[in-house]
């Protein structure tokens, strides 16, 4: 190996190899932008067909995305129903309202605590019963708990997340009744888990579906220069040195239809905001439907680039070894 | 600089190209491979280019044995090997001088220096005022010589040519003649592999003589002169 590298540098050196502008790692990086956009404007026709593609690939995985993100922070907003409640026999004093706030808070998982005295029971009894408030009528607030309403931090929403919580809080003295229903946060919980789970697997689909179209179209626009790939064999060229224009291209594409799909999907998104409101019971521009967060945008833009540069780097290897 | 011992090269398993070829072919030497179509020239070649790894025996250039070369260190043994192909391999879309500057862009070189250098080796070829000229549209004779500068440009210490003169006329044969003699003459190794017989007594070099893929005759021309009814 040592030695063959030795042969190697005196066989440059009968060509008296000047020192170059385009020489070293800089150089040769300039050399392989110059020729992956000189590919591109030669072969415009291929290139727009391959960044449609990419385009079109992203879009329909985009738009799945951005349908789940959705449903999940719709999810989110239900799940903030899953509560326990303490409920005690007597109103409890001041002092220990807090002393027993304290210690719930301190538990892992709690994220805030409320204490509903037995006037304020009545009340939201009563704005409950609206309309039949005779019922009520001799019912004295003494009749109904106290209790304590605590809110759970996002991790503990879940089935276990709750019934640990729920044993923690049975712990602390003064504590004995403690409401949370169950069967609710079962079925909501196995629910969520369901779509997840759906969500995935149609997800994944979608990417290996989408992978497999953009690696083809690619592997189009190659083998369309098959020749040039042989002929920079024949005369010496490295496979990095052959590989690296086609890898830029695939790059360049893989972003170009990464952006173009996600200006689409936003215009698509703002066009159903302000459209479709006619057809739908609820309007959509105040139901807190959102756009992807930045997060998955930037994400989107790195799969395009990815999926240029894996298209290419997989389709290369077909044709490398002429 | 040349080295083969005991080559055999067998496609399939029952049909063997070369067999037991045992070459020796020094610095600086010019030879003639003939014999029929069939009789292994471009498979010989082929293997001096490493494009073909032999199935048995050693291939020797310039000291490194090529059947042994990690298939990273191949592209470096070619930047030493000048090839020029019985189809050319010219990339048709790009001009002449696209064609020919690719051999030093591989080699990492500057814009201006592969200007220079290519234009100085089409001057050489006689075509340089077809530089910017699309190379589909050039006659056989001149796609010919694209691909010889494109093989001659970063002066190779090999060349090697599959039937260069295929279907060239007897005027462009010839020129095409003496641009491997001046090759030959600055110390560039050169093997032809041809079947045009006139080719060959025009020129007085070795003749290394191929039949059903193995050696049948060599001889130095210059020192056979009444033995020439090859």
């Amino acid at each position: 190996m040592n030695r063959w590298k030795k042969k190697k540098t005196e066989t440059i050196k009968p060509f008296k190899r000047p020192t170059l502008a385009g020489d070293g790692f800089g150089g040769r990086i300039g050399y392989f932008v110059t020729r992956a956009v000189t590919n591109i404007r030669q072969n415009v026709f291929v290139n727009v067909v391959t960044i449609g593609t990419i385009t079109l690939a992203l879009l329909i995985v985009s738009l799945f995305l951005l349908v789940f993100v959705n449903l999940e922070s719709a999810a989110e907003n239900w799940s903030e129903r899953v509560q326990v409640t303490v409920y005690f026999d007597k109103e409890l004093t001041s002092p220990e309202q807090n002393a027993l706030r304290g210690k719930i808070l301190a538990l892992p998982g709690a994220r805030s605590v409320a204490y509903v005295s037995r006037d304020e029971a009545l009340k939201r009894f009563k704005s409950r019963l609206r309309g039949q408030e005779t019922v009520l009528e001799g019912v004295r607030p003494e009749v109904l708990p106290t209790s304590f309403e605590i809110s759970l931090k996002r991790a503990n929403r879940d089935t276990l997340g709750v019934e640990s919580f729920v044993s923690a809080l049975k712990r602390i003295p003064g504590i004995t009744e403690v409401q949370y229903g169950e069967e609710w946060v079962r079925r909501f919980n196995s629910f969520l888990n369901f779509a997840r789970l759906l969500g995935g697997l149609l997800g994944g689909f979608l990417v290996v579906a989408v992978i497999f179209i953009v690696s083809n179209t690619i592997k189009l626009t190659i083998y369309a220069r098959r020749d040039e790939l042989e002929v920079m064999s024949l005369v010496g060229a490295t496979s990095f040195f052959i590989k690296a224009p086609f890898l830029l291209e695939g790059l360049m594409q893989g972003m170009a239809g990464s952006i173009i799909s996600i200006a689409l999907l936003f215009g698509l998104y703002e066009g159903f905001l302000h459209n479709a409101g006619s057809f739908l019971t609820f309007n959509p521009v105040t139901s807190g439907l959102g756009f992807l967060p930045l997060e998955y945008i930037g994400g989107i833009f790195l799969a395009g680039a990815l999926l240029g540069f894996i298209g290419s780097l997989t389709s290369l290897k077909r044709f490398i070894n002429v | 600089m040349i080295q083969l011992h005991n080559v055999s090269m067998a496609y399939q398993q029952d049909a063997s190209a070369l067999d037991n070829i045992n070459l020796k072919i020094g610095k600086g030497e010019f030879v003639f491979l003939t014999g029929p179509s069939g009789a292994g020239k471009t498979t010989l070649l082929r293997l001096l280019y490493g494009a073909l790894s032999p199935s048995r025996g050693q291939v020797l250039i310039d000291g490194q044995n090529v059947s042994r070369l990690p298939a990273s260190q191949i592209p470096y043994l070619r930047r030493s090997v000048g090839v020029v192909f019985q189809d050319f391999k010219l990339l048709q879309n790009r001009t002449v001088f696209e064609n020919v500057a690719i051999t030093l862009e591989v080699l990492g070189w500057g814009r201006a220096d592969i200007g220079k250098k290519v234009m100085h080796i089409l001057k050489q070829m006689g075509i340089e005022s077809k530089f910017n000229l699309i190379t589909q549209r050039l006659s056989g004779g001149e796609q010919q010589r694209v691909a010889l500068a494109r093989a001659l440009v970063n002066d190779p210490k090999i060349l090697l040519a599959d039937e260069p003169t295929g279907n060239l006329d007897d005027a462009n044969k010839n020129q095409i003649l003496s641009i491997f003699r001046e090759a030959n003459v600055r110390g560039t190794t050169v093997v032809v592999a041809t079947h045009d017989r006139r080719l060959i007594e025009q020129s007085h070099k070795r003749i290394v003589m191929l039949n059903k893929g193995e050696i049948v005759e060599q001889m130095e021309k210059e020192k056979n002169r009444d033995d020439q009814a090859i």
